[in-house]
């Protein structure tokens, strides 16, 4: 089993050296949830990739403010996320991106019964547009936590707040959401 | 974990989302295109000028050689107690800052990330850039409006501080880095005015100072040391 965290540590030694082969392979390894994470914050294909690279450039020259012994994904997404919220912010995005699910079964999933794939398919459509309908801040909450799947830790990081806003915002934001859906489903 | 966090969860994978693009290569080629620029000799130049002419002024008057008390030094910042401050002008928080910009904007000017504190509300929107060096934003902490100032630390003097008899300067450590608390009625702040001048104005708030990484950072307002401490260590 590779251990993510010392290696993460030698490769921060080594660019913090200069070496940028090292650092290529940190954003080789990260990039991928650095774009969803400022994807999903912007609402901008476009804005999530110049967010991305400027992020792991900034990175790159604020190494030596990284602490050692730090877990790194969590300090990489804060940087690459502020980027993003900030390309929101200047270019006055005030509507949310509107999440969509993509209608394909996912693979290893057992072929339901038409019936089934209609119920559920409905199912996740209800949900999802109740999370639409969610405030910027708990809709965000409920994409860094949920969708992304980021740690309490990695969600504040992003989100630029703290750990126990997280947890309260991540509450409030299924209270609604249980409420929204139940009253959907009355009659 | 609850039957809605379940769904919520097996949600994220069906997401549409677009095509990752893959961004190392152009990150390589913009740090390596930095490497290939010269190194700012110009500005470093016109830095060390700056001081050179900063402290011969202050040395060349009979009155300031005499009554400097006693001196701190912080990278790229000296205190500096003398029996009687420098005639200083008032200044507004914001005013005499610099350019105004996005803080995207200022941190492409600095060549740094700024640190700041966590915010509830997404943070400041504007900073203030000086000499494409100093960046400055005002933050809320502890109810009140109170400004950040950073810069890349240096081995030269970029600010200068001269307090008088009335105030105090107390070294702190903030996580392990050195600073010092500044709190008494009025001290001068002597910072580039722009164009190579230098300018000396009046502060009456209180001021830490610290070293956070390659950074030297300062927060100046109506704070206790006990509320500069606590935002101090939040600063990311």
């Amino acid at each position: 089993m590779v251990d993510r965290p010392l290696d993460d540590a030698k490769l921060v030694e080594l660019a913090r050296r200069g070496d940028l082969r090292a650092w290529e392979t940190i954003v080789r390894t990260y990039q991928g949830i650095a774009f969803r994470t400022a994807y999903l914050l912007s609402g901008s294909a476009a804005d999530a990739e110049e967010a991305a690279q400027d992020g792991f450039v900034k990175a790159y020259r604020a190494l030596g403010r990284f602490r050692r012994g730090s877990p790194l994904r969590p300090w990489l997404l804060r940087i690459v996320a502020n980027e993003a919220r900030n390309r929101r912010r200047s270019a006055g995005r005030r509507d949310q991106l509107a999440l969509r699910a993509v209608a394909a079964d996912r693979p290893g999933d057992a072929v339901p019964s038409p019936e089934a794939a209609l119920l559920a398919g409905e199912s996740r459509e209800r949900l999802l547009e109740a999370v639409n309908r969610l405030s910027d801040d708990h809709r965000d909450a409920v994409a860094c936590r949920f969708f992304l799947e980021l740690s309490e830790e990695e969600t504040a990081a992003a989100l630029g707040i703290r750990r126990g806003t997280v947890k309260s915002r991540l509450a409030r934001a299924l209270d609604r959401l249980r409420e929204d859906l139940e009253e959907e489903e009355e009659p | 974990m609850t039957e809605l966090e379940q769904r919520l969860l097996s949600l994220g994978p069906e997401l549409a989302l677009p095509p990752e693009p893959d961004v190392a290569a152009a990150v390589l080629a913009r740090l390596e295109e930095r490497r290939r620029r010269p190194f700012p000799w110009r500005r470093v130049a016109i830095a060390i000028a700056l001081v050179a002419v900063a402290i011969a002024a202050a040395f060349a008057v009979p009155q300031a050689r005499s009554t400097i008390l006693r001196w701190f030094h912080l990278r790229g910042a000296t205190i500096e107690r003398v029996e009687t401050l420098p005639p200083a002008v008032e200044r507004s928080q914001a005013g005499g800052l610099g350019q105004p910009s996005s803080i995207a904007a200022a941190e492409r000017i600095v060549g740094f990330h700024l640190a700041l504190p966590p915010f509830e509300d997404g943070g400041p929107k504007r900073a203030y850039v000086l000499d494409g060096v100093l960046a400055s934003v005002i933050v809320q902490a502890h109810g009140r409006s109170v400004l950040l100032s950073e810069f890349r630390s240096s081995d030269f003097e970029f600010l200068k501080k001269v307090t008088d008899s009335e105030t105090s300067v107390e070294p702190v450590r903030i996580d392990g880095d050195p600073g010092f608390w500044v709190e008494g009625p009025r001290h001068a702040l002597i910072y580039p005015g722009g164009y190579g001048e230098r300018r000396t104005i009046l502060i009456h708030g209180n001021v830490l100072l610290w070293v956070h990484g390659d950074l030297t950072l300062r927060l100046e307002g109506k704070l206790t040391k006990a509320e500069a401490l606590r935002v101090a260590r939040t600063v990311r």
